[in-house]
């Protein structure tokens, strides 16, 4: 479970004439074991910020992230380094790799650095770049002359490899034509059956209402 | 509970009247890679001096927990100090050049290496040698050579062969793709990245280049007049930095 308690967030830009921005006020939500919750509301009212905090990338003011009885607000950097190992998977918007890396490599990573020998990894990750419709001419080369949408179902597999209790995902759907798009639905409700938490940001309708989710809507979560 | 494998407090040098780092106090965990980073005149390389033993500091503690014991790294004699330098502790240079001795082929500067912890074998240092060519993709046919016929990539990747090949528990990397070309920068980076991930090494790198750091460190400390003014998670410090210099610092790289 995830729980989110009174969350302050706000960023304060010392560059531009410490203009502060707050972002929420009190923010509180859960998340249970299966439930996939997306987060709903206009560009900029911080979707991204709450799954960056979750993950430990954005400084949580004030109140608390609960995962796994450990408050995410509190961990140190090495805590939140073994968290996110052994429980949190991210999806972001966009792939970051190193040139030359091939698309294989780059999804097989996550299971070497946890220990994962190589031919298990290799299969795994062979069997997902197939379920994800990623051609087979392409396994070897680096996912950065990719399409849009081929980069994006390469970061989302990288995230999906492992079996981690939690996932977070930024617009898994965004670049996606509509048969690659309920490729990724189909992966995103398997997970969920096996008990993973969810919070996920769709823009689309069609995703929310496929994947049966919880919307929470920050418009009204953060109008205090 | 698990001890760090460095631990640092209250570590201090000056120049004379000229601080070069002042009050450092951080821990590093094995397998994490750390980056410095801070503009010029800012400690790092002070700093990192300091921790690999090529400088005294005036006042600190520097503990290092390697193979089950515990080093008191600035109370020891010096020769236990120099002993634990060569077998604990690697340096990767920004030059390849300080780093190596061009007048000695490239399997010689990798075997004086393994030579220096006890290797005496000829047979398996050459073999080791070789295998070590091959993991940073130079060439076996190349290890007679000498590195002054090497291209500076070439250089810098020898030069990583040869402190690796002793398997050390800390590898200070001062700036280590500097020097290079942009498309072989990729290329060192990427050797580095999977090198710390099959080896599971434990990394300090120096960088003023965020995009290094933010590829292969997992913690930075961001420096500033000597002093460490922020620190963290590199994603976090990169992403949402608290501090002004912090800011500053992320907001002026370019993006292509």
């Amino acid at each position: 479970m995830i729980e989110v308690k009174k969350v302050n967030k706000s960023f304060t830009l010392f560059n531009q004439n410490n203009a502060k921005i707050t972002v929420f006020k009190n923010l509180n939500f859960e998340v249970n074991p299966g439930e996939i919750v997306a987060l709903k509301g206009p560009s900029g009212i911080g979707k991204s910020s709450i799954l960056k905090m979750i993950y430990g990338s954005y400084i949580i003011d004030k109140g608390a992230i609960i995962i796994n009885n450990k408050n995410i607000a509190t961990l140190s950097a090495q805590e939140i380094l073994k968290l996110r190992k052994t429980s949190i998977g991210y999806v972001s918007q966009f792939l970051k790799v190193i040139p030359r890396i091939s698309a294989l490599d780059v999804i097989m990573e996550p299971l070497l650095n946890s220990g994962d020998n190589k031919n298990n990894a290799y299969k795994k990750s062979i069997k997902l770049l197939k379920d994800l419709n990623i051609e087979k001419n392409l396994w070897h080369l680096s996912p950065l002359t990719f399409s849009g949408g081929e980069q994006q179902r390469i970061n989302i597999a990288r995230g999906f490899i492992k079996d981690l209790p939690y996932l977070l995902l930024d617009e898994p759907t965004a670049s996606l034509d509509s048969r690659n798009r309920d490729i990724i639905i189909n992966l995103i409700k398997a997970k969920s059956n096996r008990g993973v938490s969810i919070i996920g940001i769709f823009h689309d309708e069609y995703s929310r209402k496929k994947l049966n989710v919880r919307e929470i809507d920050l418009n009204i979560e953060t109008k205090h | 509970m698990i001890i760090p494998l460095l631990k640092v407090t209250n570590l201090s040098k000056s120049y004379d009247n000229i601080v070069g780092c002042k009050n450092i106090s951080m821990s590093l965990y094995p397998g994490e890679v750390l980056g410095i980073v801070g503009e010029s005149g800012s400690g790092k390389t002070t700093l990192i001096n300091c921790l690999s033993g090529n400088l005294e500091p005036d006042r600190g503690k520097i503990i290092f927990n390697t193979n089950n014991k515990e080093t008191d790294f600035l109370n020891i004699s010096e020769s236990e100090k120099r002993k634990f330098i060569r077998t604990d502790l690697a340096f990767v240079h920004q030059n390849p050049r300080d780093g190596l001795r061009l007048n000695v082929s490239a399997g010689g500067n990798i075997g004086e290496k393994l030579m220096s912890v006890g290797y005496r074998h000829y047979g398996n240092i050459r073999s080791l040698a070789t295998k070590w060519m091959n993991k940073v993709e130079i060439d076996k046919s190349r290890i007679d050579d000498l590195p002054i016929t090497f291209s500076g990539g070439m250089l810098q990747r020898l030069q990583i062969a040869k402190n690796l090949i002793t398997s050390p528990n800390v590898i200070f990397m001062d700036e280590p793709t500097g020097g290079l070309d942009v498309s072989v920068q990729a290329r060192v980076l990427d050797l580095i990245r999977s090198l710390v991930n099959e080896l599971n090494l434990t990394v300090i790198i120096v960088s003023h280049d965020l995009a290094v750091i933010r590829l292969l460190a997992d913690k930075m400390i961001v420096m500033k007049n000597g002093t460490v003014i922020e620190s963290g998670l590199s994603d976090q410090v990169l992403e949402d930095p608290q501090q002004e210099y912090t800011q500053l610092l992320v907001s002026s790289v370019l993006h292509v």
